[in-house]
C-alpha cells in the first residue's frame, strides 16, 4: 500500500513513550505504525515460530490420511492437514510484513527453518505411531493450541489479533474432531483403551512442555518483555493450569491415568501440582534434536523440492501473460 | 539437494475482499502472496474461505491501494458536534408527536362530553 512520506520531528524517546502510551491504553499497532525494534524483533520470533509450527504441525497428521479407519475420519483429517497450512500461510503473511524493513522474506524464514535457527514447537518433533495418536493430538495439542492462542487473541499488535480470530475459529473444530476420535476409542474395546492410554502417557511430558518452561526455570523466557509490550497477557505457567484445569479431569473421567503418580490438586492454592517434564531435553527437541525432527524438515524440504515445477510452470505462464 | 530456497522478486501482495451474499458488503478478508491475479483468486477461496459462505471474491494487488499514514489517521477521528447530521440529533421528535396526539385526544374527549 502506498501512503504519503513519513514526516519524523519526534524524537525516538518521544515515539517510545507515545508507542507504550498507546498500548497501555488498549491501544492497538499496525504493521506501518513505528515501532521499537524491539518489540518488531519479538513479534517476528513469536509469529514465525507460530507459523511454520502450523506448516510443520500438519507432518504427523498427513501421516495418517491414508490410514484413517473410516471415510469420514480420513476427509476430517484431511481437511485439518489444510487448515494447519491455511494457518501456516495467514501466519508468514504476518511475518512478511514485519520483516519488510529489515529486508527479509519467506524465503529467509524457510531457510531459517532447514538450518534449524528458527524453531518450532516442541509436539511437532515428536512421534505418532497409533491412530490414537492423531485422537490425541486433535484433542489435548489442538487444546493447548486454543489456550496459547485465545490468550494472545486480544494482542497489541492488530495483524495478528486478525489471524488468530480466523484461525480459533478453526481450532475448535480440531480440537472436537480429536475429542470425537478420542471417545470412540474410550468407549470402545479393551485393546482401543489401551491403545489410547498409551499414547496419552506418551504424549504427557510433551503436553507439558508445549506451554514452555515456568519463569524460574533454566531457560531463558521473553515472557516479561512480551507481557510489557501486551503482545501476551499470561505466563507460561498460567497457561499450564488452564490447560491441566481443563484437561486432566476430563482424562480421569475417561478412566485413564498420566505418568505422575504425585500429581495432585492444591485447594488453597487453586492450582494442579505435578512433576516438572526434563526442561533440558525439551532445549534439545526444540533445537531440533528430537525423535522426529530431522525426518519432518525432511518432508517440508522434500516437499518444497518436489513442488518446483508447479511454481516454475506458474512463472512462465505469468511471463508469457503479463 | 539444494538446501537454499530460491529468492523471489516475482511474488506480490495481494489484498483478499469477498462477499457473503448478493445483499452483503465487500468485506476485507486478509492478504496473500501470489505471482499472478490468477493464482491470487485460486488461493484466496483455498486460503480464507473453506468454510463460510461466499458469493464473490475480489483481489486487488497491495501496491494499487492508495491510503493513509499512520500519522494522517489520527485526524480521521470525527468531533463530536454533528448531531445535526444524525438521527440522534432528532430524538425529541417523538415525544413532542405525542404531546400533540394526546392533546388532540383530550380536546376529542371534552367536546364529545360537552356534546
Amino acid at each position: 500500500m502506498q501512503t504519503q512520506m513519513e514526516r519524523s520531528d519526534l524524537t525516538e524517546n518521544e515515539k517510545m513513550e507515545a508507542f507504550l502510551a498507546k498500548i497501555d491504553r488498549g491501544g492497538k499497532i499496525e504493521a506501518d505504525d513505528w515501532m521499537p525494534d524491539d518489540y518488531r524483533n519479538q513479534l517476528i520470533k513469536l509469529i514465525s515460530m507460530h507459523g511454520i509450527s502450523e506448516i510443520m504441525g500438519a507432518l504427523p497428521e498427513k501421516e495418517w490420511v491414508p490410514k484413517a479407519p473410516t471415510l469420514r475420519r480420513k476427509l476430517a483429517i484431511m481437511a485439518k492437514v489444510q487448515d494447519e497450512m491455511g494457518h501456516g500461510q495467514l501466519l508468514l503473511r504476518v511475518a512478511e510484513d514485519l520483516l519488510a524493513p529489515l529486508g527479509k522474506t519467506r524465503e529467509d524464514l524457510m531457510n531459517d527453518l532447514f538450518a534449524k535457527r528458527l524453531k518450532f514447537h516442541n509436539v511437532f518433533h515428536m512421534e505418532a505411531p497409533t491412530w490414537a495418536d492423531a485422537g490425541v493430538i486433535g484433542w489435548l495439542v489442538d487444546g493447548a493450541a486454543i489456550i496459547t492462542q485465545s490468550m494472545s487473541l486480544d494482542t497489541s499488535y492488530a495483524p495478528y489479533a486478525r489471524a488468530l480470530h480466523r484461525i480459533c475459529a478453526e481450532e475448535k473444530f480440531h480440537a472436537q474432531h480429536g475429542e470425537s476420535i478420542v471417545l470412540e476409542l474410550a468407549e470402545g474395546t479393551e485393546e482401543q483403551r489401551q491403545m489410547l492410554q498409551e499414547a496419552i502417557t506418551r504424549w504427557w511430558p510433551s503436553l507439558l512442555m508445549f506451554f514452555g518452561p515456568p519463569e524460574n526455570g533454566t531457560i531463558t523466557s521473553n515472557q516479561s518483555a512480551n507481557m510489557r509490550y501486551k503482545i501476551r497477557t499470561q505466563t507460561n505457567e498460567e497457561l499450564r493450569q488452564v490447560f491441566l484445569k481443563k484437561y486432566l479431569p476430563r482424562i480421569f473421567h475417561l478412566g485413564f491415568t498420566v505418568p505422575d503418580e504425585t500429581i495432585h490438586f492444591d485447594e488453597e492454592k487453586d492450582q494442579w501440582v505435578y512433576q516438572q517434564p526434563d526442561w533440558e531435553q525439551f532445549k534439545q527437541i526444540v533445537k531440533g534434536n528430537g525423535p522426529r525432527s530431522a525426518h519432518r524438515l525432511n518432508l517440508r524440504e522434500t516437499s518444497y523440492e518436489e513442488t518446483k515445477w508447479v511454481r516454475d510452470a506458474i512463472m512462465s505462464y505469468g511471463r508469457h501473460v503479463g | 539437494m539444494n538446501k537454499e530456497t530460491e529468492v523471489r522478486d516475482d511474488f506480490f501482495i495481494y489484498e483478499v475482499f469477498s462477499q457473503r451474499s448478493v445483499s452483503s458488503s465487500f468485506v476485507h478478508q486478509f492478504s496473500l502472496l501470489a505471482p499472478n491475479k490468477e493464482v491470487a483468486l485460486a488461493m484466496a477461496r483455498e486460503n480464507f474461505l473453506r468454510r463460510e459462505t461466499c458469493f464473490n471474491i475480489w483481489v486487488v494487488k497491495r501496491d494499487d491501494i492508495y491510503g493513509l499514514s499512520p500519522e494522517e489517521r489520527p485526524f480521521l477521528e470525527r468531533l463530536d458536534n454533528k448531531s445535526y447530521r444524525e438521527t440522534r440529533g432528532y430524538g425529541d421528535l417523538q415525544a413532542r408527536w405525542r404531546h400533540h396526539r394526546e392533546q388532540y385526544e383530550e380536546k376529542q374527549k371534552h367536546a364529545e362530553s360537552g356534546s
